[in-house]
Parts: structure tokens; sequence; C-alpha cells
């Protein structure tokens, strides 16, 4: 399968949040249920909910600026995983819970290999991952690289009834993104941009943004945490030995890249989880016992850099 | 709608006007989208600028209920710089038929002739044409009519043709043209922006576009919503559109039309069913105390002289035929009198006023089939007291709504409510199999997927039951009579339980002989030609017919064309005539004669849905004319709209409660106290207005305009929408929109609550502070206006609002259709 | 009646290893976990349907899973909706089922009421009741309003008209509905009947 990518043209969005229902539908998400006393706050403005959390992976943003031939630029943008080519949340991900989908270039997540240390959230140069508390885990956009696996669209995209979003070959997104873009400054938005051709290391989410970069939401010119490359050096010492991923955890606390209080330690070969700082076991890969796996884990974690949290 | 959503893609303009369709039938968008892609310039006229605004190329503002001040000085730009399509506006409207030498309106008074104040109506005499010659029909046998004297048929003076006195160069005063010019000339762009609020060069800009529709070879579409029709003149605003269409030759055309975008899964349905006091399925009317008495002044006052409705004894006798089963026969006029007659003019029973008779404790019972009144009715304070008057309630619903729990209202004492009230759990629609159609007229299926939860039950259920429970009541003990209830025909049964599939044949139609429901063998119809008045064929719903044709397999809803799923489409045009059926007669585009000129050459190479070839028609669509007779095809001729006796289209119409051509009115409350184009000020014939409930309020009291409508994240009552997490997290509450400028003279900021009143009530709403609501100058006055969404009430689990919008609107009417006004009155507003 | 168009779905092949994802890890919500590896449709059966909202008449498909509702998305072979739902459309499924945001559990939709209910005079709160004893009930008092209002001759003329019961509704149901609707009310003389397509 060739290099796949989403592509979303803000020009023909009309901001419904179909593709906000349809994530959380198809990856049974849950929204709060609450009653009415605990309902979830309005913004104030169109955009609800008002981001990411642990149990959205999708918003879309509202932006209003006065000007333009109407009037009114109301810019509609979308607020989720931009899949990037050199992405940085995969790169640091100690527990292999987030990596590229060698078919489409996707960067997809495995919530049951994650460990909760919520480096990716700190790496991330767009703050998309978020940290789902309740579940230990966390959560961002999969790219629905189960659905493209079996001749389906992401959900996201299927749904979307404008047409504004597409999904394709990443190349063919690329070049209508730019053509895109270009018939929109003939037709008076001087400010339409295509992005994500070459943002870090080239994203798979391509947009073409009507009023710009900053107006829809988008970073200008997204840069990557310099400390997210330190990690690549710890990368082949953290992987040559079982059980080192927590070693290279620990390395990163002292980068400073993300120091979370209820960490979790992640054992790539056995699949378990532990809690960092009560020592218990709390998640079972492939039905070792209890005690080995602690042993095993618990005898790789330094004790001086940031593993025990004092 | 005259066409469907996919034909969106063929306009070259697209006027948006009382419709925020990409929010609320965000599928619009899609279409639109395309049609955008390919050049089609775009213009939303709104309040406000909306989410369908942002798609579009032009954006107009426009005060809420104005419409016909702009759509009236669109007709005049379109004649003052001559863009109006002269073959078409000729050949195809009464533009050249002369009017009753009586006809006139005034100016002064705002009043058309023939009023008569004391009953605030209209007598039409005056809004005829002159007649030049008459004719009759032939019901000698071997006649075109003969059909009408044949054994069976119930007897009835054929009606007269009046031929209409013409004159083809337009030039005689009284002709319908030189009316209509005169009447929109006062409708200048001055004072249409100063009516409406506008700016003149945006108003200019929005005219100059949409009018180079007019170019025989172009098609604009006009979509609106019921921002055009909940007023007190909606149906003169959907008549001004009507008209705007014929002027530009739009109607008939790919790309084309008059379409209302209808906002309930199976309104379009609701609306064929004549679900409604005053009608019968399939657009006949139901029997009244007046001109419909009896069977033959039925069919002597509805059976037009010309055109296909000619027939229309054949449909209400198969509809009777149907109805009633062997019970009907010719000697008891089919069972006729069975049927209720309405009262005189139908006006004292639909919706607003059913209120009112339930505060006289003259409706004593109530049932809503997934209608919640307490919410979606206008002045819903009233309403809940109202509905307090009840002896009993019976809500058939998924949810319980604010109207099963008007008596749990934060105003309301439960104590002193003696209503009795049932709430039986529905199914939803994919616990069920049947037939819904959309605003296209597309007739499709649904698949059963699941079964109901728990004791749930389809809606036909439901009704089976209680039916059986009635009628064994009645065949038991008697009672006030009993012969409607055990006469009707009740045999939609398979295998001993109810089923939608016999409905289905019923709703097709089938010949009575060779016929037997209780065995599953029906000898269906094809196509509505084959109905006849002799009682030789029972058929609910005429326009139907063909939709479930197969004789062979009538059980089977795969084997029906209703379910077909092909993709071919030949014209290119999207018309997809394999996929379901469309009704009437499988067509996909109404009028679609009036694509072509009087010559049958269509008027653009590559919009092409029929052409005369010079020996017989060829066709992608289904003619909506005589394309053929007995065989033999019939050549051109003017006859483009043979749904009207006159066959052509009406610019002036004398079918109207208020008037034979749209006349602006100020709304029941509005922020200004002139209107300058007539001294009428608001409608003459507004209904409704004198109910003590009304409370009508003046714009000293509360000088604020305001609006209400939908958000694409909700939908209605809330009733289904708010009972979804993801829906309630995507918009967590209904809310004000109002301008930053008069936000700063409230002293209202963002996260503030605001409280809105009028006489009527009070509600208290979250706020959004948007410069996409802009003051406007009404008639040289600073004016505000305001929107609110209304999907929230007290009633569900996980979102609520004690604060009902509705409280706050108007329970007036509009004198056609008697819809309410929710679209254009008066409130205060303040920091709550 | 089930229409499996892309066989697949069957095809793949794949053990159901968690009908819900989050099922099987519900007792303790610190485990939640994607059904990682498992294809959500797998062994589902489709059958298209008509969404509930606005009349675009958007195509939809319900994926079925021993006999349960496991996913709902546009029809992608529908003319006008191309496989397309809006955010209302998009999240139809909910109208039955909903994710418990405390324990990640698929469970039934809490708003729906599923059982008939009544509520006596003066009573602050709704009790139960049978489908039989409401049906039996309602019947007695449509007969009792009907008898008591009903007008058959009017100034001469046959009317047969029910005054005192109106019936509202309609646009929600399907048009076999719509009709045994009309059909009953207007057999019992109802003449104050109404429907969406008023307001």
């Amino acid at each position: 399968m060739a290099e796949k990518a989403i592509l979303f043209d803000t020009s023909q969005c009309s901001g419904c949040k179909g593709c906000q229902a349809a994530c959380k539908c198809w990856n049974d998400l849950p929204s709060p249920t609450a009653l009415n006393a605990d309902a979830p706050s309005f913004t104030g403005t169109y955009q609800n909910p008002p981001d990411l959390s642990g149990v959205t992976r999708l918003v879309m943003t509202f932006s209003e600026e006065q000007g333009g031939p109407k009037g009114i630029k109301w810019a509609f943008g979308r607020r989720s995983c931009q899949h990037c080519g050199d992405a940085p949340c995969a790169t640091i991900c100690p527990a292999g819970a987030i990596f590229v989908d060698e078919a489409t270039g996707l960067v997809t997540t495995d919530a049951a290999r994650c460990i909760g240390c919520r480096f990716c959230a700190s790496a991330c140069p767009f703050d998309v991952p978020r940290y789902a508390g309740d579940r230990g885990v966390i959560n961002k956009c999969t790219g629905c690289v189960d659905r493209v696996a079996n001749g389906l669209a992401p959900a996201c995209v299927t749904t979307c009834q404008p047409g504004a979003l597409s999904f394709g070959d990443r190349d063919e997104m690329v070049a209508r993104a730019e053509e895109r873009a270009a018939v929109l400054r003939e037709r008076g938005y001087a400010d339409a941009v295509a992005y994500g051709a070459d943002e870090v290391g080239g994203l798979h989410v391509i947009q073409v943004l009507k009023y710009g970069a900053a107006a829809h939401g988008q970073r200008p010119d997204p840069a990557v945490n310099p400390a997210v490359q330190l990690t690549q050096v710890m990368k082949p010492v953290t992987g040559a030995v079982t059980g080192l991923t927590v070693a290279g955890l620990a390395a990163m606390f002292a980068l400073g890249a993300g120091y979370k209080r209820d960490r979790r330690a992640y054992n790539p070969a056995t699949g378990d989880t532990l809690d960092v700082d009560t020592r218990e076991v709390i998640k079972h890969g492939d039905g070792q016992d209890t005690e080995s796996v602690k042993e095993h884990i618990l005898e790789n974690l330094p004790r001086r850099k940031g593993g025990d949290h004092e | 709608m005259t066409s469907h959503w996919c034909d969106f893609q063929n306009a070259d303009v697209i006027l948006h006007c009382g419709s925020n369709s990409a929010e609320n039938h965000p599928v619009s968008a899609k279409w639109l989208n395309r049609a955008h892609e390919r050049g089609a310039k775009w213009i939303v006229v709104d309040p406000r600028y909306t989410r369908t605004a942002e798609l579009a190329d032009i954006y107009c503002p426009i005060r809420s209920g104005t419409d016909i001040a702009f759509y009236g000085g669109l007709c005049n730009y379109i004649i003052e710089h001559d863009l109006w399509q002269h073959d078409y506006v000729l050949n195809y409207t009464n533009a050249s038929y002369l009017l009753d030498p009586d006809y006139g309106f005034d100016p002064a008074t705002g009043l058309y002739s023939g009023f008569d104040a004391d009953s605030a109506t209209y007598s039409n005499r005056s809004w005829h044409y002159q007649v030049e010659s008459e004719s009759h029909w032939d019901t000698a046998p071997g006649g075109a009519y003969a059909w009408a004297a044949a054994p069976g048929v119930p007897a009835f003076t054929p009606p007269t043709v009046e031929h209409p006195k013409r004159d083809m160069t337009l030039a005689d005063p009284l002709c319908v043209w030189q009316q209509f010019k005169k009447h929109y000339s006062r409708y200048d762009l001055d004072t249409v922006c100063a009516i409406c609020g506008m700016d003149k060069e945006t108003l200019e800009l929005v005219y100059a576009t949409y009018a180079a529709s007019g170019a025989p070879d172009k098609s604009g579409t006009i979509l609106y919503a019921l921002g055009q029709t909940q007023h007190t003149y909606g149906a003169q605003n959907t008549r001004a559109m009507c008209i705007v269409q014929l002027l530009l030759g739009n109607i008939g055309m790919a790309g084309g039309g008059v379409n209302a975008l209808r906002g309930e899964p199976n309104v379009q349905g609701a609306t064929d069913m004549g679900m409604m006091v005053n009608e019968h399925p399939a657009y006949l009317k139901w029997p009244n105390t007046t001109d419909r008495k009896s069977l033959r002044d039925w069919m002597e006052s509805q059976t037009y002289a010309d055109g296909y409705y000619t027939n229309k004894p054949k449909f209400l006798v198969s509809s009777l035929k149907e109805w009633w089963g062997e019970h009907a026969t010719a000697d008891n006029d089919y069972g006729y009198d069975w049927w209720p007659k309405v009262h005189a003019g139908g006006l004292a029973d639909t919706i607003i006023p059913s209120f009112e008779m339930m505060e006289q404790g003259k409706i004593r019972g109530y049932f809503n089939w997934g209608m919640n009144p307490a919410n979606s009715a206008p002045n819903t304070a009233n309403v809940r007291q109202c509905m307090s008057n009840l002896d009993w309630l019976v809500v058939v619903d998924q949810v319980a709504t604010e109207s099963a729990t008007f008596w749990k209202a934060p105003d309301m004492d439960p104590a002193s409510i003696d209503t009795t009230v049932f709430l039986l759990p529905c199914a939803l629609i994919f616990e069920k199999p049947g037939l819904i159609l959309n605003s296209g007229r597309w007739i499709q299926y649904r698949h059963q997927a699941v079964e109901p939860w728990d004791e749930a039950k389809p809606d036909y259920e439901i009704c089976d039951l209680l039916w059986r429970e009635i009628r064994a009541l009645y065949e038991a003990e008697g009672g006030a009579n009993p012969a409607p209830v055990l006469n009707a025909k009740w045999d939609y049964y398979v295998d001993g339980k109810i089923d939608p599939r016999p409905v289905a044949w019923a709703l097709n139609g089938y010949r009575v002989d060779g016929t037997d429901f209780a065995r599953a063998e029906v000898d269906l119809c094809s196509g509505y030609g084959e109905l006849a008045a002799d009682g030789s064929t029972a058929c609910a719903m005429w326009i139907y017919t063909g939709f479930w044709a197969n004789s062979e397999a009538p059980l089977d809803p795969e084997k029906q064309a209703c379910c077909r799923r092909g993709h071919e489409d030949p014209s290119g045009l999207g018309l997809y005539s394999n996929w379901s059926f469309s009704w009437p007669s499988n067509r996909r585009i109404l009028y679609n004669r009036a694509s072509a000129d009087p010559a049958g050459r269509p008027w653009s190479a590559d919009k092409v849905l029929v052409e005369w070839t010079g020996e017989a028609w060829k066709t992608f669509d289904q003619p909506d004319f005589v394309a053929a007779q007995g065989g033999v095809p019939v050549p051109p001729n003017d006859n483009a709209f043979f749904m009207l006796w006159e066959q052509n289209a009406r610019l002036e119409s004398y079918a109207m409660e208020d008037g034979p051509l749209p006349e602006h009115y100020e709304p029941f409350e509005s922020p200004t106290d002139v209107n300058p184009l007539n001294g009428a000020f608001s409608s003459p014939c507004i209904r409704f207005a004198d109910y003590p409930s009304t409370k009508r309020g003046t714009n000293e009291e509360y000088p604020i305009a305001a609006t209400t409508y939908s958000v694409v994240e909700h939908w209605q009552t809330g009733g289904q929408t708010r009972m979804c997490p993801a829906l309630i997290e995507a918009m967590p509450t209904q809310f004000i929109e109002l301008s930053p400028e008069l936000a700063a003279e409230k002293g209202i900021k963002a996260g503030d609550k605001v409280r809105v009143w009028n006489n009527r009530g009070s509600a208290v709403v979250d706020c959004v502070i948007t410069h996409r609501f802009k003051p406007m100058t009404v008639n040289g006055k600073l004016t505000h206006l305001v929107g609110m969404t209304h999907h929230f009430g007290w009633a569900g689990v996980y979102a609520t609002s004690e604060s009902m919008v509705n409280d706050l609107t108007p329970n007036v009417g509009d004198p056609n259709t008697q819809v309410p006004e929710y679209k254009a009155f008066l409130v205060d507003i303040e920091k709550a | 009646m089930t229409l499996s168009r892309r066989g697949f779905f069957k095809a793949t092949g794949a053990a159901l290893a968690a009908t819900m994802a989050y099922e099987v890890t519900a007792a303790s919500p610190a485990l939640a976990v994607e059904a990682s590896g498992d294809w959500k449709l797998v062994n589902t059966e489709e059958y298209t349907n008509i969404c509930c909202y606005c009349a675009g008449g958007c195509g939809s498909l319900c994926s079925v899973r021993d006999g349960e509702l496991v996913n709902l998305e546009g029809d992608p072979d529908h003319p006008i909706n191309e496989g397309g739902l809006c955010p209302k459309g998009a999240a139809m499924l909910q109208l039955r089922n909903v994710v418990d945001p405390a324990t990640g559990a698929v469970s039934k939709n809490a708003d729906r009421v599923t059982k008939p209910l009544v509520r006596r005079p003066g009573a602050a709160d709704w009790e139960p009741i049978s489908w039989h004893d409401a049906i039996k009930e309602i019947a007695r008092k449509v007969k009792e309003t009907r008898d008591a209002t009903f007008v058959e001759v009017e100034d001469g003329l046959t009317v047969n008209r029910c005054e005192g019961i109106a019936s509202l509704g309609g646009s929600q149901q399907n048009s076999e509905e719509e009709y045994l609707i009309l059909k009953m009310m207007r057999s019992l003389g109802l003449v104050a009947i109404d429907n969406q397509a008023r307001v």
C-alpha cells in the first residue's frame, strides 16, 4: 500500500462536526452522560468540546474574525493528530504504543501497550495526545488503520458530507491540496495555503487552509522539541535488552521531556505493565506470574534518576 | 422539492433564503459544493452569518420576516433590467391572461380587491381571469371523458372549461404581466434596503448575480426551509420564490426549481398522507361542511376542468374503496359520509387553535405520535396550561418528552393536574421495517436491523393494538355511530400479525378483483393511469402508484421499485432513475417540460431532460406532461404545468387566502413602526392574533427583533439528539446569539447567562457573542437582531434546561397554512 | 433482507475476540484497552436503513452481530450521501447504545423509555403499566370521549365528527404507520389531526 494521507479542505467544510461524532462512535469513545448539573460546559462558541481529551481524538475548531468580502471570516479547523512523517511521539514512546503503520505511514496506537508515561504528549508539536486518566492510557487519533486495512477510509473521512475530507495516496492528496489552494487564491482568498507537505517530515493530514494557517488554528512553523531527538540516541540502547525500556524511560525523565507522577512501566517482551510508584503489576501480558514480572522490571529500574520518585 | 438533492450540482446560481442547509440539511452541502466547484455562484441571504454563509460567495443580511420585500425587489430588478426569460414567461405562465376588470390593489390601504374587514378574509372573485370561451367535457361513449359517465362512477356534473382571454403582446393593462409589473414597481432598491436592513451595494450584487440565471441555458436554484414558511405570510413567501423562478425560467430545469428542504425524516410522507385537518392523502381535500358536503359536491368542486386533475374522481373513489373495502359501494357513495366532515374552512382544528379548544374543555383526549408540542409549539407556556385540562394524553415516543411530562414542568403543580398520561415506548428506525420519503420525493425502504429493546414496539403494532381494542369495544357495546369504526377495512396482516407490507399494497393501489389480502394475493397497479372511478380499483395514495407494483412477489420489498439500487445515470445529471422510486411515476424533476422551449428544444444542451426529436419525445426523466396518447407521440405545446387546469404556471394566483400577489407586510411583532410599501402594516389576514394567550408585544416594550433556528448538532425538541452523548458534548446547551454591540449595550459578557423575555414568557439561556450578527438600520432606525436555538427542555436524562425558548414565540398563524410565526417576534434581554 | 454488500467482512474470518471494545475490561477501568487487532465489523451482517433526522433521505448501513447493532455509518452505495452522515446521523447508534464514561462499557441508552408508563391524575411521578392494561385503558378512554363528544348530524348534514379528541404527529413514522394512524383517527371521526408539516 502506498503512503496514505487525509486531505482536509477547509473551503469545503461546513463545520458540521460529523467527523467528530463519527470518531466517537467508531472508536467507542464515551462522552459525558452526567445529569444536567454536571453536563459538559458550554464554550460560548460553536467549538464543543473545547479541546481534545482522553476521550476525544478530534475536535472541530471555530475562529471568527471580521473582514473579507463577506464581512466575516469564520475559519473552521481540524484539531487532531497530523500523522507526522517524523513522528516525535512514536520516536519517544518507550513502549511501542505509538508507532508508524508501515502500510500507510499513519501514526497509530496500540493502547494495550501504553504505559501512561505521557512523553508523547510532551513531544508532540501539535499538542495532540491526551491522557485518559481513568484508563491509564494516552488517547489520540489512530488514523483508523483498522478501517484502512479493511478497505475503508477513516471514519471521519467516510462520514464527511460536504466532501471536505478525503483519503488517498499521499502524493495525490498533496497535489490536490496545492491545486485547490491556488484555485482559492484566484477566487479572492489571498491567504489560502496548502499545509502539511513538508512540516515535521511531511504530515499525513494535508490541509487546504482558506484563510491561512494561523486562522484555522494550525502552527505556521511546527517544530519538534530537541529533547525528542536526544531520545533517538537512547532508543538503540533501550531496545537492545529486554526490560531496558524502563531505563530509557528514566533517562527521559532526566531530560525533562516529561515527568508524570502516576507513570507506568512496560515490558515489551512480556506485555506487562507496572505502576512505577506502587511497584504493582497492574496489567499482565502473556501470563507470567506476578512476582517474576515484578522482579524482571524492577531490577532494571534505576534507583536514582527519577525512577524512584521521592 | 421540485427537484431532488443530487440535482443541486447542476445549478449555475444558488440562493439560500430562509434556509441554513449546510447545518440543517447537511447532505445538501455535498451537492452544493459540487456546483460551486464547477463555478456556480452561491448567495446566502440570512439574518446572521451561518455555517452555510461561510461556504457561499456572497452573504447578504436581512431582517427576519422581510423576505417578500426582498423578492419583490428582485422581481422589480429583473423587469427593470429586462432579465426575465421572455419565451418561458409568455408561453408557460399566465402573464398574458387578462384579469377581471374589478381586480385591484390599493397601496394606501394595503388591500386587494374583495376584502371583507369583518371576517378579515378576501373574496377571490375579482382575482380570476376573463373568459374568452367555454367548452365542455365529452362524456359520450368514445369521448375523451367517457369514463365520467360509466357505470359505478358517482354522478356529478363535469366542470366547464373556461378558456381565459389572453393578450400575447402583454400590453393590455389588465393582463397579469402589466398588473404584476405595476405591483412590484414600488419595490425599488432603496425601499427594500430600508425595510430589510441590508446595504444597497450588497443587495444589488445579490440581485444581479441571481438574475443572471434568467439566461435561457442557465439555471438557478432557491433553497428554502422554515425561515420562509414560519411567518404569518409564509405561504406568500413561497409564492414569491415561485414567481421569481418563473420569471427567470428556472422551474423544470435541472439545477433549478423551488426547493423546500423538508426538516423531518418522513414529513414528505406525512404531507403526502394528508395528516392535516383539511387534507386527504395525495393532495386531495378532506370532506367538509361547505363545498365538500357530499361525494357529488366533492367531485364538482374539486375536479379540474382541464389538465391532469380532471382525474380526481378516480383517485378519490379508489381511496374510498381502499378505506372501506367491501362496505364501499356505488349505492352508498363509497362510504363518503362515514368520513368525518371538517368544520368550514378547517381552521379551527389545526395545532394552534387545538390548544384553545383544550382550554375550553372541548378537546379532552390527545394523541402525540412522536411529536412534542409542549416543546415545539409556539407559546409553550400556554400549551402546558392548556394540556393540563386534558382528561387523557397518549404519547408514543422513545423518550419521556416535555409533552409526556408537561405536568412535571418547573412551573406546573402535578397535584392540581388531573390528566392521565400514557407513555408508550416505540421502536427506533432500525428496529422496524418500512417506507420513508425524502424531500426529493424518493420512496425508500428501511430494513429492520435489530429487535426493539425490552417492550418497545413499532408504531404500526401500537396502532393495531389500539384499533383492535377500540373496535372490539364498539362491537360489544355499540356507542356513538359505530358504523365508521366497524366498517373501516383493517386487514393488514401477514400470518396473523400486523405487517407494513399489506399497507404498502394499499398505498400503491390494486385491482379489487383478483386481490385477497388474507391470502397475500394482490393484483397491484403499475401506474395511476390504471385507477378508475367505478370502484374497480382501490388505492390510498394515487401519487405513489408503481412503487410497489410487483404482484409476483408482493411480500418481498426487495423485488419492488422502492428497493432498487441501480446507479445508472444516462442523463449525466444525477437523476438516478433506477434508485428507489420517486413519486409521481418515478419523476425526478417536476415540471420538466419547462426545461425545453415551446418547440421542445432543451434550453440548455448540457441539461437535457426531455427533447422533441421532430417525431417523438426523447426523455431522460419521466415526462411531466402528455408526451404520448394511446401510443402516439404528442407534439410540443404550451401545457408545461399540467397539474393546473390552465396548464400554465401562475404569476398571479386566485388560490391564495391573503392576496393574488405577495405583498410585504410587517411581522406580527415588528421592531419598526412603518411599512413604506403600504398602509396595512401587518397582514390583514393574520390568524389567531386575537387570542388572549397571544399577548402581542410592542417595540416600545420589547425593542429587539428575535428569531429562532436549529444547529446541526441537534434536532427539533432534542428528544433524540439529547439522548446521544456525542451530540450533547458537541453542543451542550441552547443559546442566544447576539452582536458585540448589543452585548456591550446590555453589559453581557462571554460566559454570562442571558435572560430573554416578552409578554408570553421568559427564558434563561447561554450566549454566543458574535460579529455574525450585526445591528442593522431599519427604516432609518438602528435595530438589534438576536437569534436563539431551541432544542432543550426539562425532560430527559442527559442534558436538560428549565427554560423553554418556545415560551417566547407567538401563537399566530399564516392564513393559508396556519403555520406559526417562529421566525420574527420581539423580546428584550438582560444579563441573567 | 440482509444485504451483505461487502463479503469480505465475513471473509476476514478472524475470531471474534471482543464484542464491544470495552466490555471485556469493564470490571477494571484502569485496565481498559482497545480491542486492538480485532476488526470491529468481523462477522457482521449489514442492513440498509434511512436516517431519522432531516428529509435528506441519507442511506445508512447497520452492522449487526449476534442480533446487536455494533456499528452504523453511511451507506457508501447511496447516491445521495455516498457514505456520508452528519453528526446526528453518525451518532444514530447512540439512540440505542452508549459508552459509559465511568466503565467504558457499552450499554443501553438510559434515556430511552422501553416499557409502558402511566401517570395517574394528581400524581407526581410515573408508574409502570403493562401493555395489556395500557391498551385496555386507552381504548376505554377513547370510546368514552368519542361517545361523549360525537356529532353525527349537524344542521341536517351527516358529519360523523368526534370533536373531543385530537391527534398530533406523523412525520416521524414510516409511511405505512402514517396511513394506519390516519385511518384509525379519521375512522373514529377526528378532525383535529395535524403533524410536523404544519410547523
